[in-house]
């Protein structure tokens, strides 16, 4: 009896999932614990498992194709054996995911986040379709007489561009004759290999800038044009594009920044190195917000413009930078971690970043976000808040820079930090006070002394 | 200090016509060469083998005349005299050359150069003194040698000295299996020398496809050259009269070792680092895609720059250097540049090579046809050899070809021109090529890529 491979479900808040790729073929030979096949959620891509040992029987979702969380995507058994078709395949039948990466921690979530997801997850279909309108191919009804087809195929050139003489519009030969004249386009030169290239890949010859002796069209122009096509972005792409948007739109960002001097804690850090405490400066800056954020809650709140939410969990997003964009992993209740615990669960959720392994439930709630460049070598940035959140604090690199102490110049190690806050909710006064809470706790030795 | 607007050092394939090219565009132009006009492809490169080669091949062509229906007694050659000849085509080429220089008002400068700075050009030897350059365009080309590992003697040589020989060895050892190795060695076997050829890599002329390696090695063989591939030569010792040593477990020994690894960039003596102009870690100059040096007004073309090295490409991107100059312009440099190989058989390549598609995962369609299928060949003896396309199956684009056999150097044109052209598949085959003639193979070559050949029989696709 075959066994069902199921989309998996991960997590409360994924509806839907996409394939975009399948590591195996039909006939196959599967392994339990061999990659099936790689999914897109509106958080991030991940690798499913195979449950079974066995033969891929048949794929039901091919790449690109979307289906809801428990659909059947493929069965698995013994070579030769009947498997139903893809009708009468059961569907959404809340059984347990035999194909999942790991098993989701079946905690309840919070009604903010969720109500976030709902908001975002709604956009994604029309960025979708409003790039399909855009692409040059879709196809529209056109009267053309067969001469003129035939001529404007042999040409590789636009038929929707030109204007039609005869009955209802319809375009004849002698209006793409004259089309061609008046675009100029019977001056143009064209290498054979270019224009096949070009009708190949459905590029009207008009569009692309010839770039060989005399303005010739040659092959490299047309992949030119090629790469300038609009393309439909990662579905994780389109999710950062509009949430992105929609902060910016909908949240009157408000910014502070300070210069904090580190100096100190860069050799206190060095002091506990030495003694076998290895806390990463990034750490310290985390501790340093959870606490500020104790301080001022409003910074650690969200409003939908009308209610505004209070958290009394610190729930900290740190934006992990990936090849195909951002993810933001979720340290849960940060306030009741020690800086050690901060560390490890920020490490390890760091690396299940990287290697595209986090959960979307790691990645959903946080309350307040923490955006560190330090390694880019910036002076200063501003970030942009996640929605739902009240804030986002953009940490710069730490650079030596001569500072006036006591008196005196002084070399220095300064890192910029700048507060985005929602000033809907947080008055700039009150974000003045975080970001100086904030300095004072890391310029602080005592402090940390008396935490580690 | 008379000032130019533009200083080449060096008169060789890319030196001299970079400085008539720029005195024809209306710049006052001024070229130092060390030794003599033509550089190495004309004193000591391209130009004298070919002569040598040319007499090789007349001589095995009367040894084959009865082939034809032809009877000779008694062929023999004088070697010396085969290397008069060859001194008289090279002295006849460079005074041409000094004349080209003189008639389009280049003026010459005899003596070695140094970059005293980014615009100061010294110049010691027959002519002594200093000029300033706006622009200098360096061409010094490169140099064989003889590395250190090899023990020095009179019994080895490189290139330069072996063209120089007045007497042919009876034996001799070649160490290099690369294009200048195996010309030469096919040149000497021609002549009756006994000829072993020592390469490292696991083939002779590694940059060609498998099957041109195996039409020129097996008649390489058949001429009685020993190969000897895939192991290094080690324990070379030498004396006035043999060489000998071990490659793997075989003895090598001869008269003569002729040294053909490699050539490297001449850039000794120009105190480069005077004017700023960078060299790379195996001592090229560094270039940019323009071929300018690291110093906004130096441009270096040929050999030095590390780019393919041969006479025409250094040709091809002087002429481009001096019209972007001249012109203001940005135009890169041609990178199609087709190869030819004279040895026995000889080899025509341009663009793409099946085992580059390969290595770089590009998708092909191959089109071949033999000689042997042409009335032409058979009625001139020479049915030895194939020409092949390599095309672009989504789009049928011409991306490479190879000619291997008889009149391959020249068969290799018409590839040229139509895969800089971007021509396809279809256009070749459409075009009507002469009849009887060698390059109508092009032509079977190209319905061959769609199995469509009339003049072969082609295997039933399923």
């Amino acid at each position: 009896m075959a066994q069902i491979v199921l989309m998996p479900k991960l997590g409360q808040t994924v509806e839907e999932s996409t394939i975009v790729k399948w590591h195996k073929a039909t006939g196959d030979t599967v392994k339990k614990g061999d990659v099936l096949f790689e999914i897109e959620t509106d958080k991030a891509v991940l690798e499913c498992e195979s449950f079974y040992d066995g033969t891929l029987l048949k794929i039901l979702v091919a790449e690109e194709e979307t289906v809801p969380v428990q659909s059947v995507v493929a069965y698995i058994g013994e070579p030769g054996e009947e498997v139903p078709d893809a009708a009468s395949a059961p569907v959404a039948k809340p059984v347990k995911a035999v194909a999942a990466p790991a098993p989701a921690k079946a905690e309840p979530v919070k009604a903010a986040p969720e109500k976030v997801f709902a908001t975002v997850a709604t956009p994604a279909p029309a960025v979708q379709a409003s790039v399909a309108v855009a692409a040059p191919s879709a196809p529209t009804k056109l009267f053309i007489s067969p001469r003129a087809k035939a001529l404007v195929k042999n040409k590789v050139v636009n038929a929707e561009n030109i204007a039609g003489s005869g009955p209802n519009g319809r375009i004849v030969e002698k209006d793409v004759l004259a089309y061609l004249e008046q675009t100029g386009y019977n001056n143009l030169r064209i290498a054979p290999a270019a224009k096949r290239l070009a009708a190949a890949s459905n590029i009207d010859i008009l569009e692309v800038k010839g770039t060989g002796d005399s303005g010739r069209i040659m092959v490299r122009d047309v992949e030119t044009t090629i790469a300038e096509q609009p393309k439909i972005m990662s579905k994780m792409r389109q999710i950062i594009a509009s949430r992105l948007a929609q902060s910016f739109g909908q949240i009157p960002h408000f910014y502070v920044t300070t210069s904090i001097d580190m100096t100190d804690l860069l050799s206190y850090r060095k002091e506990l190195k030495a003694k076998d405490v290895n806390l990463s400066v990034t750490t310290f800056i985390l501790e340093a917000v959870v606490m500020s954020l104790e301080e001022f809650p409003i910074v650690n709140s969200s409003t939908d413009g009308v209610a505004v939410t209070w958290h009394s969990d610190v729930d900290l997003g740190i934006a992990v930078s990936l090849e195909k964009g951002l993810v933001v992993p979720v340290v849960k209740g940060a306030q009741t971690l020690t800086m050690e615990e901060l560390q490890n669960q920020m490490k390890a959720l760091s690396e299940k970043a990287r290697t595209g392994r986090l959960m979307p439930d790691e990645m959903s709630g946080s309350t307040f976000t923490v955006s560190n460049m330090g390694m880019f070598d910036v002076e200063s940035f501003s970030a942009i808040i996640n929605p739902g959140e009240g804030g986002i604090l953009a940490v710069s690199s730490t650079l030596e820079q001569a500072v006036v102490v006591d008196g005196k110049i002084k070399i220095r190690s300064m890192m910029k930090v700048t507060l985005s806050a929602d000033h809907r909710t947080v008055d700039g006064t009150k974000g003045a006070e975080f970001v100086k809470a904030l300095k004072s706790k890391l310029e602080d030795i005592d402090l940390w002394k008396s935490l580690i | 200090m008379e000032k130019f607007d533009i200083v080449v050092i060096g008169a060789g394939p890319g030196g001299y016509p970079a400085a008539i090219h720029a005195a024809q565009l209306g710049k006052k132009v001024a070229i130092v060469e060390k030794e003599i006009f033509g550089g190495t492809c004309l004193n000591w490169g391209c130009i004298p083998t070919k002569a040598l080669i040319a007499s090789a091949e007349k001589f095995e062509e009367i040894n084959n005349a009865a082939e034809y229906g032809i009877k000779v007694d008694k062929v023999s050659f004088n070697y010396s005299n085969v290397v008069s000849r060859k001194d008289a085509i090279v002295s006849k080429l460079n005074s041409g050359v000094g004349s080209l220089l003189k008639g389009n008002g280049v003026t010459s400068y005899a003596g070695t150069a140094s970059l005293e700075s980014r615009n100061v050009v010294k110049i010691a030897g027959k002519d002594n003194l200093k000029i300033e350059a706006d622009k200098i365009i360096l061409a010094t080309g490169s140099e064989s040698f003889i590395p250190g590992f090899i023990p020095k003697s009179p019994s080895i040589i490189e290139s330069r000295a072996f063209l120089a020989m007045t007497k042919l060895p009876k034996s001799l050892i070649v160490l290099g299996g690369g294009v200048i190795g195996c010309e030469l060695a096919c040149m000497a076997a021609m002549f009756g020398v006994e000829v072993t050829v020592v390469e490292m890599l696991e083939d002779i002329l590694i940059i060609l496809d498998k099957d041109v390696r195996k039409a020129i090695r097996s008649n390489m063989e058949k001429m009685g050259i020993t190969i000897l591939t895939g192991e290094a030569m080690g324990d070379i010792s030498a004396t006035t009269k043999t060489v000998k040593g071990k490659v793997g477990d075989v003895e090598v020994k001869a008269e003569k070792m002729l040294v053909s690894i490699g050539r490297r960039p001449y850039t000794a003596g120009l105190e480069l680092e005077n004017a700023g102009v960078e060299l790379d870690e195996r001592g090229y100059v560094v270039v940019n895609d323009l071929c300018r040096t690291k110093a906004a007004n130096i441009y270096c073309i040929g050999d030095a720059n590390g780019g393919p090295q041969l006479a025409h490409a250094a040709t091809a991107q002087a002429l481009r250097v001096v019209d972007n100059l001249c012109n203001k312009e940005r135009k890169a440099m041609e990178m199609l540049i087709p190869a030819c190989i004279f040895t026995a058989p000889e080899v025509g390549v341009v663009g793409l090579t099946e085992q580059d598609a390969k290595e770089q995962g590009i998708d092909i369609k191959v089109g071949k046809y033999n000689f042997a299928g042409l009335g032409k060949a058979l009625a001139a003896g020479a049915t030895d050899g194939f020409v092949k396309w390599i095309s672009d199956p989504k789009t049928d684009q011409l991306l490479g070809a190879v000619a291997v056999g008889a009149h391959a150097t020249d068969l290799i044109a018409e590839a040229a021109v139509a895969i800089r052209n971007e021509l396809t598949v279809d256009e070749i085959g459409n075009t009507v090529h002469a009849h009887p003639t060698f390059a109508e193979s092009w032509m079977e070559a190209a319905h061959s890529v769609h199995n469509l050949c009339v003049h072969s029989v082609v295997r039933r696709r399923k």
